[in-house]
């Protein structure tokens, strides 16, 4: 099996090869039959790495020791579920991951693109093909998952203690589907600079992937934001650590690059914006993975390194250089076709978020390569930390809130003052009456008054399009709910978009009162004795020591009282593996939680004693669980705005609508 | 032209983030130094946050009474003496390579605030891997 899957990994490096000169070849002759053994190619590549993957999963279950990297990221007692996810724990696993992702991105690209978009497909392949090529050439020669030990081993190093979680299992997952999938709309950009045909097609046709590989990079950063939160114990969920950083960069300008996909498809403006944008994104999806494989800025989130990074180094300057070279060479075809006629606009509304968006994700661009910058030009070593981030994005994050409740409601071309008080009203009165009730209720600080006023804010105006839409469909006589599933299954693509905002709103909730509200304590207990933490008194009752299959366990018995009434038991643990391969973590932290809507009771065992004494840190942090319950709306309604339509003639009434909406009235 | 009036709202835009991350940076800036680094800027580093990486030196881990942390760490150059309160990460032990944040004080004590560990890389060479394997056994 290993053999199989070694020899599949170097043909599939050739077939890649093959595939990406043979499209261009076709491409630029014409010939249709080059085009289609690149295609067929495309299926062979998927193919033999499907057969490497297998391979790789077979030697993990196997317990292949004579392999290390099965040697190094199993061992005999580790459960089947996890050895299954050993498959990304390392880096040559993580590669052969990503280029296995990208070979059935490839695949169905090929399936879906081939008869709709003939012209650009040979380039877009072709694109696919380089990029394929070059991670398969790491897996093949640099770094390959089937390296033998010269002997085998007993019994293998195990799974880092930290990455057995099933947070972690599938938030990797998550990621690199996010981030390979950027190489699709990529591709279709540089098919379209390649082949010279800059119409929209290529937004049109990648669009659907562009809303899938955001989707998944959204579900990863939320997945990563967990797993931090309840495995490194400290309390907190986001450290702008910069693997955390390496994520979110491609998810922002891919979501400045969803909004201003939509100006060029209904004004024929922001054309070299949008190729722009997509060329950076998929730069930020390489420099993710380059950061996160490299080692070159320290992380708590990476734990693989090696000497791949100059390779990527490389390969992310042909890229960038390539890129720009065409995008200045077509920059003639890319004229718009209408001119900004107010700024108070739609358009102008939609530019400003992309330009917020941008700047979001070059600031932490900066502050994440700060280190290397300043060592490289004032030769010392200055970090920037969370203190930083928070500065920069906050005003940012505010900003963008508040364009996220204007840009749906305001008209196209010039928004009328009728069209303001009409649209805006309601919400800019809900938003003060949110600010007002909040400061007589006691915030006082400025952050929080205004995010939550914004919130609502936008949470006003969503409704207000809900409420319209429906409103127009009932005076025709229908029912009103079902008015509402109709019109929302009719307009995915908008309503879909409500929703992804309303979840937006959600963690910003989530994420302000965590942030701003937190109570803290930490104390020294002995058994029988109590600490009162906001409304809570937690009693330790005591430690209980035992020892399971893999680890050595002390978990402290706490009660939890809400004034006097027994609520709830909890018991933090620390926990000592009993297997030598993971003893690289010295104890591992199990925090303790207690999650309701209104807050997160987090008690973290920090230290314990012999004589039964113990140390707790006790957080509050409220409304946590609405960050992720925002995740899964956001999940939801991006959902239902790539949703396969019925017919492609609902394009032509979401055009309608918006062009009736000018006169400040929205009809469906 | 209507598009001036979008220019200047991108240029005060663009002013207002310049500002946002040079304040920021300003701010939130901390230098990196190795233990001699830190050694060798020793009268006017002691105001200054600074962050400092070094091993930590292998039984010098002891805990207060208050629950408060003493260690050294060094770069196998020059050591310094740190106290550290807070939480301890999972990884942080003997001869692991720490991250500690704070400011180091006349008295040649590092006072700490963060205190980071660096996982040890999984990649070790086959042959450690198989070294470590005999010692084990």
């Amino acid at each position: 099996m290993v053999e199989i899957g070694a020899v599949s990994i170097t043909l599939a490096f050739f077939v890649s090869v093959y595939v990406a000169v043979a499209s261009f070849i076709g491409a630029r002759t014409g010939r249709r039959e080059f085009v289609r053994s690149a295609e067929n190619g495309a299926f062979g590549v998927v193919f033999l790495l499907t057969v490497s993957s297998s391979a790789l999963v077979y030697a993990l279950l196997t317990r292949d020791f004579s392999l290390k990297y099965v040697a190094s990221n199993t061992s005999r007692d580790l459960s089947t579920f996890y050895t299954i996810t050993a498959f990304w724990a390392g880096q040559a696993g993580s590669l052969l991951l990503w280029a296995w992702i990208l070979s059935i991105y490839m695949a169905l690209v090929v399936v879906y693109h081939r008869k709709k978009d003939r012209l650009l497909m040979p380039y877009i392949l072709g694109t696919i093909a380089v990029v394929s090529s070059f991670f398969v050439y790491l897996l093949a020669f640099v770094e390959s998952p089937f390296e033998r030990l010269p002997f085998a081993l007993e019994d293998g190093r195990g799974l880092n203690p930290l990455l057995q979680n099933p947070y972690m299992a599938i938030h990797p997952l998550s990621l690199y589907l996010g981030y390979v999938g950027i190489t699709v709309p990529y591709a279709f950009a540089m098919g379209a600079l390649l082949s010279g045909s800059m119409g929209d097609e290529w937004i049109k046709g990648s669009r659907k992937w562009t809303i899938l590989s955001w989707t998944f990079l959204g579900i990863g950063l939320i997945l990563g934001a967990r797993w931090a939160y309840l495995e490194l114990g400290w309390g907190g969920y986001w450290a702008w650590d910069p693997v955390e950083n390496a994520a979110f960069m491609p998810w922002l300008t891919a979501t400045a690059f969803l909004h201003s996909v939509m100006i060029q498809e209904k004004k024929g403006m922001l054309k070299k914006w949008n190729v722009f944008l997509i060329i950076i994104t998929f730069f930020f999806a390489l420099f993710g993975t380059f950061i996160t494989r490299s080692g070159i800025v320290s992380s708590v989130h990476s734990f693989a390194q090696s000497d791949i990074g100059p390779y990527f180094l490389v390969f992310i300057g042909f890229v960038l250089v390539f890129s720009f070279l065409m995008f200045v060479l077509r920059l003639d075809s890319l004229r718009s076709e209408n001119r900004f006629d107010s700024i108070l606009s739609r358009e102008s509304a939609f530019l400003f978020n992309n330009i917020v968006f941008l700047g979001a994700a070059f600031s932490v661009f900066l502050g994440t390569i700060f280190p290397i910058v300043s060592e490289v030009v004032r030769g010392e070593k200055i970090l920037v930390g969370p203190p930083y981030f928070n500065r920069v994005n906050v005003p940012i994050g505010l900003i963008l809130i508040l364009l996220m409740g204007v840009g749906p409601l305001i008209s196209w071309r010039k928004a009328s003052k009728e069209n303001l008080i009409r649209n805006f009203s309601y919400p800019v009165v809900l938003c003060i009456l949110v600010m007002l009730a909040l400061f007589i209720g006691g915030i006082r600080e400025i952050t929080p008054l205004l995010s939550f006023g914004l919130c609502a804010f936008v949470v006003a105006t969503v409704f207000l399009e809900f409420i319209r839409g429906v409103r127009v469909r009932v005076r025709r006589g229908e029912n009103p709910l079902v008015s509402l599933v109709k019109m929302v299954s009719k307009n995915r693509r908008r309503y879909g978009g409500y929703i992804v905002h309303l979840g937006v709103v959600l963690i910003v909730i989530g994420i302000t009162a965590s942030s701003s509200f937190v109570v803290q304590k930490e104390a020294t207990l002995r058994a029988g004795e109590s600490m009162s933490v906001g409304n809570y008194t937690l009693r330790f009752e005591g430690l209980n020591q035992y020892t399971t299959r893999s680890k050595h366990v002390t978990a402290a018995r706490i009660t939890v009282y809400n004034s006097d009434k027994k609520i709830d038991e909890m018991a933090p643990e620390k926990n000592v593996y009993r297997f030598e391969g993971n003893r690289e973590i010295n104890q591992e932290t199990e925090v303790a939680l207690r999650s309701t809507f209104k807050e997160d009771l987090y008690i973290i065992l920090t230290d314990f004693d012999s004589e039964g004494k113990a140390t707790f840190r006790v957080l509050i942090n409220p409304m946590v669980s609405w960050i992720w319950a925002g995740g899964g709306v956001v999940v939801l309604g991006a959902v239902i705005s790539i949703w396969p339509r019925m017919s492609e003639r609902r394009e032509e009434i979401v055009r309608y609508s918006v062009e009736v909406s000018k006169n400040g009235t929205v009809k469906i | 032209m209507k598009n001036r009036k979008i220019a200047i709202a991108i240029g005060i835009v663009l002013l207002v983030f310049s500002y946002l991350v040079y304040g920021g940076v300003k701010e939130a800036k901390v230098y990196y130094l190795t233990v001699t680094e830190l050694k060798e800027r020793m009268p006017s580093v002691y105001r200054e946050k600074v962050r400092v990486s070094g091993k930590v030196v292998p039984g010098s881990i002891k805990k207060e009474e208050d629950g408060g942390l003493r260690f050294r760490i060094s770069d196998g150059n020059e050591t310094i003496e740190v106290r550290y309160k807070g939480v301890v990460p999972d990884i942080f032990r003997d001869g692991v390579e720490a991250i500690v944040e704070g400011k180091y004080s006349p008295e040649n004590v590092f006072f700490a605030n963060v205190l980071l560990a660096k996982c040890p890389t999984k990649y070790e060479s086959a042959d450690e891997l198989l070294k470590n394997k005999k010692e084990n056994t």
